[in-house]
């Protein structure tokens, strides 16, 4: 069952003089297992719209639905958000217990779990994150660097096998080592468990990497939803939006300014060197 | 303008060093960008720069002052601007102008000589029409314009960036990069740049390389990025220009020298491509 949104509007401050209309007639649904990316420029709805999926923010008319539970519901509400993990862009908002250990476990504990499971569930999230028991299961959390907090932060998620995990900027603020093992890792917890993943960046290249499905929003609304594919061949579109494109859609875009005939649907870098290859070898024919 | 000379610093109760025996200078006018992986020592080094931070051995001078001197302090803080990663942690007024006049205030400079550094930094970072706004209401990018505005009504003759751009969205990141270069090369004030977008480095007279606690190299970026293989196994990177560059050569497509952004590739491919 998938999470549905249904004519969502969501109006800050509604009925004031400063009202402000932050999403407008939203449609979107979440697949089971699927990987979305979720991107627009800063103040497009973007952090508006994932509060929505667990339900810290109710819709002002329309309607979300988790796994059929609806979030204006304050009973089914609790059953639908124990299905949504959110990580947060800023770790420190969400780290707050003594050690990392007590941190992680939070989560699971408040589901009713036994020690056990919690254990285990602890012990496994540490793993999957790449956080070494052995040296920080009894650290404080605020002794954590930038890198390791935002481990610490998504393994207190995972630890609770959420159906959906839901990460705003998860690579923000990390070194390049840092974000691809982030990536990697969000990619492993997706096969192990299966869970869908909603992934908010402004890095294009670690959507066009990583997912299956792209949603542009702009302006509150919906811009587009299709594949990275079809997407990200709009390289000047997303341009206008204040948007980057992936690297490989940028530089194919500056060659054929230049009047090289490269195709304008190459968006990764495999797909553009094979381009270069092919016409570097009819070059050299000639 | 700065010498950083043998500094070793160690945090309370750290097992390890955070910085080790650490020297190099910057030049009066200097771009330089300070690279390296979390928790490599970039952040303790930059709050040495104006005496947030004492080393525990060697020392820092700012022209000639020593940062462990104290009654230089207020003349390192003035010469020395520093802009921090979350934009939400240095904005502390209500009204943007008021917040850029929060250093000079500090420093006890007269209103009718404050009016106009304030005016002149706000215009500066391009943020006139928002002087008389809430801050808290602006973008993650704007909130580093403007806490890059407050750094400079004081007049400042170096600028340090700790990841300042690390929060922003592309549009924010360009925008801030575009300022501190027009401010280094139209103004002359020098540039500390500490990041982790290895593209943020293409454009600076120099960079450093740090590793655990010590400089692992230095050199301009056409040098940096030549050593893609040593960057990535000390958990850095090289920009995607230069990562492609080097699958061309690998591939034995195309050898696009020290190329380092789309345009340079594009620079050394169009002959070879443009031929049918």
């Amino acid at each position: 069952m998938p999470i549905i949104v249904e004519k969502l509007t969501y109006t800050y401050q509604s009925g004031s003089i400063n009202a402000h209309t932050a999403l407008k007639d939203i449609e979107l649904t979440i697949n089971d297992g699927e990987f979305l990316g979720l991107i627009g420029h800063t103040g497009s709805g973007k952090s508006t719209l994932i509060q929505q999926l667990n339900g810290l923010m109710q819709p002002t008319s329309g309607r979300v639905t988790v796994d059929g539970f609806d979030m204006s519901d304050k009973k089914q509400r609790k059953q639908g958000r124990s299905l949504v993990g959110m990580v947060f862009q800023y770790p420190d908002y969400q780290l707050f217990d003594e050690t990392v250990y007590k941190d992680i476990s939070f989560g699971p504990r408040n589901m009713g779990l036994d020690e056990e499971t919690i254990d285990q569930r602890v012990r496994e999230a540490m793993r999957l994150v790449g956080l070494d028991e052995a040296e920080f299961a009894e650290k404080s959390p605020f002794e954590l660097s930038g890198g390791e907090k935002r481990r610490a932060a998504l393994a207190g998620i995972i630890a609770m096998y959420p159906k959906y995990l839901v990460l705003d900027e998860p690579m923000a603020g990390l070194d390049p080592a840092g974000r691809r093992a982030v990536l990697d890792m969000i990619s492993d917890f997706r096969k192990k468990l299966g869970c869908a993943v909603v992934m908010v960046s402004h890095s294009m290249d670690d959507i066009a990497h990583a997912a299956d499905r792209v949603v542009i929003l702009r302006d509150g609304e919906i811009y587009a939803n299709a594949t990275p594919a079809e997407v990200f061949c709009r390289a000047e579109e997303l341009n206008e939006m204040g948007l980057d494109a992936p690297f490989a859609a940028r530089m194919a875009a500056e060659l054929r300014r230049r009047g090289v005939k490269i195709g304008s649907d190459i968006y990764t870098n495999e797909a553009l060197i094979e381009a270069i290859g092919a016409l570097g070898r009819r070059g050299k024919d000639a | 303008m700065l010498s950083i000379k043998n500094v070793s610093f160690t945090y309370d109760d750290a097992p390890r060093p955070a910085l080790q025996d650490v020297s190099f200078d910057v030049a009066d006018g200097e771009f330089l960008c300070i690279v390296g992986h979390n928790g490599s020592g970039k952040s303790t080094l930059a709050r040495m720069l104006n005496a947030l931070l004492l080393p525990s051995s060697g020392s820092i001078f700012v022209d000639t002052m020593d940062t462990a001197d104290d009654t230089h302090l207020l003349e390192i803080r003035r010469h020395v601007g520093m802009v921090f990663q979350n934009p939400d942690n240095q904005l502390v007024t209500t009204v943007v102008r008021e917040d850029v006049a929060f250093g000079p205030e500090n420093l006890g400079i007269p209103t009718e000589e404050m009016i106009p550094l304030v005016d002149g930094a706000i215009a500066a970072v391009g943020m006139e029409e928002y002087a008389s706004s809430a801050p808290h209401m602006l973008s993650g990018g704007q909130k580093q314009r403007i806490a890059i505005a407050g750094m400079l009504a004081m007049k400042p003759r170096v600028l340090v960036l700790d990841e300042a751009t690390a929060m922003l969205d592309p549009i924010g990141r360009r925008d801030i990069l575009d300022i501190v270069r027009r401010l280094n090369r139209e103004e002359g004030i020098t540039v500390v740049m500490i990041t982790q977008y290895m593209e943020e480095a293409v454009g600076a007279d120099r960079v450093i390389v740090m590793n655990g606690g010590r400089i692992d190299m230095q050199g301009t970026p056409a040098e940096v990025f030549r050593q893609g293989e040593h960057l990535r196994s000390i958990g850095l990177d090289v920009p995607a220009a230069v990562e492609l560059r080097e699958q061309l050569l690998a591939k034995g497509i195309a050898d696009c020298g020290d190329a380092m952004t789309i345009e340079e590739i594009a620079d050394r491919l169009c002959p070879l491509l443009l031929k049918n």
